[in-house]
C-alpha cells in the first residue's frame, strides 16, 4: 500500500470514529457494531456510552474545527485530497446538522453547495467551468427557496414560485453566457480566464 | 446483531432523515467532482448527478413540479448546452495547464469556508417560525393558479426575458460574415501530438 493510500485510510478511519463518537443513538449503535465482539452485553449506562454522551454535549462546532484541522494535516502529510475532502465534508456536515431541525439541515446543505460553487467560480481557469459553478450556486439558492416553502410558508407556496423564476433566469443566463464564451473563443482561440484582458487599458 | 437491528429500526422510524442524508452524501462529493475534476467534460457530466440529487431533495420537500422541472431544464437542457459548448471550445487547455488559477486558491478556500460558516451560524441562531403543516397534496394546481393570478406580471416578464435571451444567444453565437471561423495566426496553446489527432478526427 502506498503512502498516500495509507494516510487517506487513516484519516477516513479517524473521521468515521469521530462521527460515531459524536452521533446519536443510531451512530452509537454503529460503534457498538464495530466493537461487537468486545462489547457483548454492553448496556446503555456502561462507561463507553456515557463517554459518547459527554462528547456529544453541544460541541458540534468544536468537532467540526477538529475535523477541518485533521483534514489539513492529512492533505499536508500526503493523503489523497479528494478522499480527505469527501470524507471530511460528509463527517463535518453530519456533525453540524444532526442535532438541528430539518429546515436548518436543508439550509446548511445549500450553504455547503453554494460555498463549493463559489470556490469553483473564483479558482477555475476554464470559462465554461466558471459558468458550471454559477449553475451550482443558483441551484443551492433554489434548494433554499423550496425548503422555505415547505417548512416556513406552506400555504401560499411563495418559495416554489420564486424558485420557478430563478430557474427561468438561470436558463437564460446559461444560454447567453455560453454564447458569450463561444464568441470569445472564436475571436481569441482560448477560453482561459487568465487570457481575457479585453477590458484592460 | 442486536445493534444492527436497532440501526435498521432507527432508519425506518426516520425515513426523511435517512433519505436526506443519503442524498446529501451523494450531492457533496458530486459537487466536489464538478469543481475539482481535471477533465472538464467529465465535470460537465457529473453536473447531471448534482442536479439529479437536488431534484430528489425537491421531491423530499414535496415540490413535485419543481423536481420534474429541475430534471428537464437543468439536468437535460443546461447540461446539454454546457457539454456542447465544451465540445466547441478548446479541450487542449485542460491537458496542458493546471485547471485552477494558483494565485486564487488560498483566498478561494478561505472565502468559501468563511461564507459557509457565516450562513450556517446565521441560519442556526435564527428562530424560524417553522410550521409542521404538510403541503397541499395537489400543490401543482396551487402553483398554476398563483402564476395566473397574483404572479401574472412576473410570469409574462419571464417569457419576454426568455425570448430576449434566446435571440441574444443566437446573435452572439452566430459567426459574423466576413470573419474567418478560427484565426490561426493568434497565439494559442502548444498543441501536443495527441490533441492534434483528436482535432483531425
Amino acid at each position: 500500500m502506498s503512502k498516500s493510500s495509507a494516510y487517506s485510510l487513516a484519516f477516513m478511519l479517524v473521521a468515521l470514529l469521530l462521527l460515531a463518537a459524536y452521533g446519536t443513538g443510531g451512530a452509537g449503535t454503529v460503534v457498538g457494531l464495530l466493537c461487537d465482539g468486545a462489547s457483548q452485553g454492553l448496556k446503555p449506562d456502561e462507561p463507553l456510552f456515557k463517554f459518547f454522551d459527554l462528547v456529544r454535549n453541544g460541541v458540534d462546532f468544536e468537532v467540526f474545527v477538529l475535523i477541518a484541522i485533521l483534514s489539513a494535516l492529512a492533505i499536508g502529510a500526503g493523503a489523497r485530497p479528494m478522499v480527505v475532502l469527501t470524507v471530511g465534508s460528509i463527517v463535518g456536515f453530519t456533525v453540524l446538522t444532526i442535532d438541528q431541525s430539518p429546515l436548518i439541515r436543508y439550509l446548511s446543505l445549500a450553504a455547503a453547495l453554494f460555498a463549493i460553487g463559489l470556490y469553483g467560480m473564483v479558482v477555475s481557469r476554464n470559462a465554461v467551468r466558471v459558468l458550471i459553478s454559477i449553475e451550482l450556486m443558483l441551484n443551492a439558492v433554489n434548494l433554499n427557496m423550496v425548503a422555505f416553502a415547505r417548512y416556513v410558508d406552506p400555504e401560499p407556496l411563495r418559495g416554489q414560485l420564486f424558485a420557478i423564476f430563478i430557474l427561468t433566469v438561470a436558463a437564460a443566463e446559461a444560454a447567453v453566457g455560453l454564447a458569450i464564451v463561444l464568441a470569445i473563443y472564436r475571436n481569441m482561440s482560448t477560453v482561459d480566464m487568465e487570457k481575457f484582458n479585453l477590458l484592460k487599458w | 446483531m442486536d445493534q444492527f437491528t436497532n440501526l435498521i429500526s432507527w432508519a425506518q422510524a426516520n425515513v426523511e432523515t435517512t433519505v436526506f442524508y443519503s442524498l446529501a452524501f451523494l450531492a457533496l462529493p458530486l459537487a466536489y467532482g464538478v469543481v475539482f475534476d481535471r477533465v472538464i467534460i467529465r465535470s460537465g457530466f457529473l453536473l447531471i448527478g448534482v442536479f439529479g440529487t437536488i431534484s430528489g431533495l425537491f421531491l423530499l420537500l414535496q415540490a413535485q413540479f419543481l423536481a420534474m422541472a429541475q430534471i428537464m431544464i437543468y439536468a437535460v437542457g443546461i447540461t446539454l448546452v454546457v457539454v456542447i459548448a465544451l465540445m466547441l471550445t478548446n479541450p487542449r487547455l485542460e491537458q496542458d495547464l493546471s485547471p485552477t488559477v494558483a494565485v486564487n486558491k488560498v483566498p478561494g478556500i478561505l472565502t468559501a469556508l468563511f461564507l459557509f460558516a457565516t450562513i450556517y451560524f446565521a441560519c442556526r441562531s435564527e428562530e424560524w417560525p417553522v410550521s409542521n403543516q404538510l403541503l397541499n397534496p395537489d400543490n401543482v394546481q396551487v402553483l398554476g393558479i398563483q402564476l395566473m393570478t397574483n404572479y401574472a406580471l412576473p410570469f409574462e416578464f419571464a417569457s419576454v426575458l426568455l425570448l430576449a435571451a434566446l435571440m441574444g444567444a443566437v446573435m452572439l453565437a452566430k459567426a459574423e460574415p466576413g470573419q474567418p471561423e478560427v484565426k490561426d495566426e493568434l497565439p494559442r496553446m502548444e498543441a501536443t501530438d495527441r490533441s492534434d489527432e483528436v482535432v483531425k478526427v
